[in-house]
């Protein structure tokens, strides 16, 4: 029944095979990275061959694009692909479902509301906006998407069922949806601001934002890579995984919260930016066998990298103008999408 | 000879009855336009119930003091304040169509939406198209709109007024100036989008004698990488009131020479209107403009 | 929540049972005052029609549904009492339907140590010994490395009955153990349940569908559609014929040479 050979293999290492590839992969990632950061000091308003003058020879003006808008702004890029790309596996992995990304407790639209409600509460005569007006985009952002998972949450009656959840967060997403388009209709003026919001936009990433993503970042990495053999057990279904000893109840509430935190500092930062949360665990898991902690911690790199690309793609490609990093990293993923179809009706 | 009488009687009567069937076309008031769609319009006489789905084209109504012909507008119509009474048809995208084709009115004036256009003229409403995009559009809509009225007397007169005014701001701000006109940016939006050399604003600006950090290659309004303004280190900056004291916190916007020294204009949403709307107010708008260089520019 | 089992009581309590346990959806009673119990080193199997409420006798024994009313007694203390994490190490739960699952088959297995090992998953000797054992008892060392979800069926059910194994519990609940696999397998099967039993000294309950494995076990717990018809060892359900009660149609068992065997009636009805 058991062959001396297997045993072997179960003796010397349990998992001889994987780590050397993750171990392949997390290192291609890293690299890719501070590739792609190098890369990004040569790309924006000026040609290649200007930015090595820089480089050699800095000014007061050379070193102020450099290092105060190109560098963190890469940086800031690579954090919020990061979160991004984390919040995706933990959703996937909380929900077991492929198709789940960080936007979907309600999150997107519920950033959009307060966005759109800040913009409005300028020049409003209404008293209780005015409070609104002051916040900022950032804030407003950040409070719209946590209220709008609080509200989630309630709807679906507590964390006690997967499917109401996913339900609560779609009904949420269509009525403040429609919240927002009412809003935009009784004031167009917003309209453009509106939609480089939801289009999402890299542009004004600072040191400051490096800061508070990657601080947010680290923070989210503890209960999610603590809970990842939660959800490695919650892979073999809900009742095996109760029997396991598994409470779901503070699996699900530790894992929605720190989702809905990062997610909300994302959209705080640079909006929506769709795709990066669904493709990066997808990506990790086309290629290698993981477990929800090597999951956990490659699902951010891939995001980083994902998304600095295609900040670095949005700056060249209209050189001195800009696409929305958002439209690039949906074309992208589009594409990817497409693909990948493709390629299982192939081996169908 | 009765016969041949007859038959002069007969013809003559016939060439009468034909005659009057084309006197609409011979009559005084009827004309023919052509619209910025290439249609040829026909008028039997000068429209008397108008409708205005914009706001540049509501104003032009009014200033040739014909307000009173009209029957409603586009809910963002706002000058003069009694057009604030009149019904409100929607905006241009999505027009009360209901609303519009009960008032029962000779013309609707528009801009380009063809959603609309198309919808209107189905249900049997004339509608006329008008470019509202440049600086040129603005007196060639004032004559149009002048002969659709029959003002054609006052609207030469208030192209003339405003033509008049807008050269003699441009000569005070050339006065004023010493040496090259101030490097300006003016943000229409956050995001960066800025308004190009190419936009109503840009001509505003040009006419100025400032000169736009933005290039004419870029399009009327691009959206800018922000280190692109950076770079170019603008003398004055135009940008909404909300997002002048956010500026100074983008990164490497601290050191632009309008950051630092304060040279900032902000306008309130009553005069960014005649700003933004290639209208019969546009001396407004400039005035607005070149005051705020003269106090802000180095 | 106290870690530690108390003190035995005087002769052997059972290590599980239910007392006038009640289980239904609204007004709808699956089960109706069931009392059972389940003794150490001894294997059950119930058997019953489809819908008779098998699966849900074993959910409530394991604690994964909530009764409408009656107990469950775990090891002396009610279900209820124990601590998630004792509760835990001490009833390992086998499900009918295994959902597929990118881990590899060791890191299933080795799921079953959770309780043991805790959040962070830091393997230790034991966990190792475990999981070793349990894989080599149920012949899934070839699905170490694979990913569960390209195994076959038959692999899959092993690797799951692996990770059950290696929860070293001293009470296996398992819902349909012989699904999917072939016969040399569910001999196998039936013949581990057996030595976990009566090697092991754990208390071993199964739903099984197959007649001819189920009569292999010690005591049957026979189930039908008005509730159940009767529990005791094999030898009394065959005197009293409660399997053709159950089924609502004759039952015919065999004793061949000390095996017994359901011979299938092969006449028209």
């Amino acid at each position: 029944m058991s062959a001396p050979r297997a045993e072997m293999v179960l003796g010397v290492d349990t998992s001889l095979g994987t780590p050397t590839r993750l171990a392949l992969w997390l290192t291609g990632c890293l690299a890719l990275t501070v590739l792609l950061t190098v890369g990004s000091l040569f790309t924006g308003t000026s040609s290649i061959a200007t930015s090595w003058h820089w480089l050699l020879a800095p000014d007061a003006q050379s070193s102020l694009v450099l290092w105060q808008i190109r560098l963190p702004r890469t940086l800031g890029a690579w954090c919020v692909g990061a979160l991004l790309g984390l919040c995706g596996a933990t959703a996937q992995g909380l929900f077991r479902n492929p198709l789940a990304e960080p936007y979907l407790l309600g999150t997107a639209s519920g950033a959009a509301l307060g966005v759109a409600i800040s913009l409005i509460a300028v020049d409003s005569t209404i008293v209780e906006l005015a409070w609104a007006g002051k916040l900022g985009m950032t804030c407003a952002a950040c409070i719209g998407a946590g209220a709008a998972t609080a509200l989630t949450i309630a709807l679906s009656r507590g964390v006690l069922q997967t499917t109401s959840l996913l339900l609560a967060g779609i009904v949420v997403a269509s009525v403040l949806g429609a919240a927002t388009s009412l809003i935009l209709l009784t004031k167009p003026e917003i309209f453009r601001a509106m939609q480089t919001f939801l289009l999402g936009s890299t542009a004004f990433l600072s040191w400051a934002s490096v800061g508070w993503v990657g601080g947010v970042l680290c923070l989210c990495l503890v209960p999610a890579i603590g809970l990842s053999r939660g959800l490695d057990a919650l892979t073999l279904g809900e009742d095996t995984a109760q029997s396991l000893g598994l409470s779901l109840p503070l699996i699900r509430i530790a894992l929605l919260g720190m989702m809905s935190l990062g997610t909300a500092t994302t959209v705080g930062q640079v909006g929506i930016v769709m795709f990066v949360g669904l493709m990066a665990p997808h990506l990790v898991r086309e290629t290698l066998a993981v477990n929800h902690r090597q999951l956990l911690v490659a699902a951010p790199l891939c995001g980083g990298a994902l998304l600095q690309a295609a900040d670095l793609l949005s700056r060249w490609i209209v050189r001195p103008a800009e696409l929305p990093v958002g439209a690039v990293t949906a074309l992208v993923g589009g594409a990817y999408l497409v693909f990948s179809l493709w390629r299982r009706n192939r081996d169908a | 000879m009765s016969r041949s009488w007859a038959a002069a009687i007969v013809s003559a009567a016939a060439f009468l009855v034909g005659l009057a069937r084309v006197a609409p076309c011979f009559a005084d008031d009827g004309f023919v336009l052509r619209d910025d769609l290439k249609r040829d319009i026909a008028f039997a006489h000068p429209a008397r119930r108008i409708i205005t789905l914009l706001p540049s084209l509501t104003e032009t109504v009014c200033a040739l003091d014909a307000c009173d012909r009209l029957v409603a507008t586009d809910r963002y119509s706002n000058w003069p304040l009694q057009v604030g009474a009149l019904p409100k048809a929607g905006g241009l995208d999505d027009a009360a169509v209901e609303l519009i084709v009960s008032l029962r009115p000779d013309l609707v004036l528009l801009s380009r939406s063809q959603r609309i256009t198309g919808r209107l003229e189905e249900l049997g409403i004339r509608t006329f198209t008008l470019n509202t995009e440049s600086y040129a559009d603005i007196g060639r809509n004032i004559e149009i709109i002048g002969r659709i009225l029959g003002e054609t007397a006052r609207a030469a007169a208030l192209e003339h007024a405003l033509a008049a005014e807008l050269h003699e701001i441009g000569v005070e701000a050339a006065a004023r100036r010493h040496g090259q006109g101030p490097t300006v940016y003016f943000e229409v939006d956050r995001a960066p989008y800025a308004a190009g050399p190419e936009s109503f604003i840009g001509e505003l600006l040009t006419m100025l004698g400032a000169r736009n950090i933005v290039t004419a290659d870029l399009g009327p309004f691009p959206k800018l990488n922000p280190e692109y303004v950076v770079r170019r280190n603008p003398d004055v900056i135009f940008v909404s009131s909300q997002e002048a004291p956010l500026l100074a916190e983008r990164p490497g916007w601290g050191d632009i020479r309008a950051v630092k020294e304060r040279r900032l204009c902000s306008f309130p949403s009553a005069v960014s209107d005649t700003i933004v709307r290639p209208g019969p107010r546009v001396d407004a708008g400039m005035r607005a403009l070149a005051d705020c260089l003269e106090r802000v520019a180095p | 929540m106290l870690e530690t089992p108390p003190p035995s009581a005087a002769g052997p309590s059972p290590a599980l049972s239910c007392v006038h346990l009640c289980m239904g959806y609204g007004v709808r009673r699956v089960l109706d005052d069931i009392s059972l119990e389940f003794s150490a080193g001894t294997w059950s199997a119930v058997v019953g029609p489809n819908g008779c409420g098998k699966s849900t006798l074993l959910r409530a024994l394991a604690g994964l549904r909530r009764p409408l009313s009656g107990s469950i007694v775990l090891q002396g203390r009610e279900l209820s009492l124990w601590s998630r994490r004792e509760r835990a190490r001490r009833l390992a739960w086998l499900a009918q339907d295994s959902t597929g699952t990118d881990l590899t088959g060791v890191e299933v297995v080795g799921l079953g140590r959770f309780a043991h090992g805790g959040w962070l998953g830091a393997r230790q000797g034991t966990d190792d010994a475990a999981i070793r054992h349990a894989m080599r008892a149920t012949g899934s060392l070839a699905s170490a490395q694979r990913r569960v979800s390209t195994l076959s069926g038959g692999e899959r059910q092993r690797v799951y009955l692996a990770r059950a194994l290696a929860v070293e519990a001293p009470v296996l609940l398992l819902d349909e153990p012989t699904t999917h696999l072939d016969p040399p397998h569910q001999e196998d099967v039936i013949r581990l349940l057996r030595d976990q039993a009566h090697g092991c000294r754990v208390c071993v309950v199964s739903a099984i569908h197959d007649l001819s494995l189920a009569l292999a076990a010690d005591r049957l717990i026979v189930m039908g559609r008005s509730g159940l018809i009767g529990h005791g060892t094999v030898a009394e359900t065959l005197a009293g014929d409660w399997l053709s009660a159950a089924f609502e149609t004759p039952i015919h068992v065999v004793d061949d040479n000390g095996t017994r065997l359901w011979r299938p009636s092969l006449q028209p009805a």
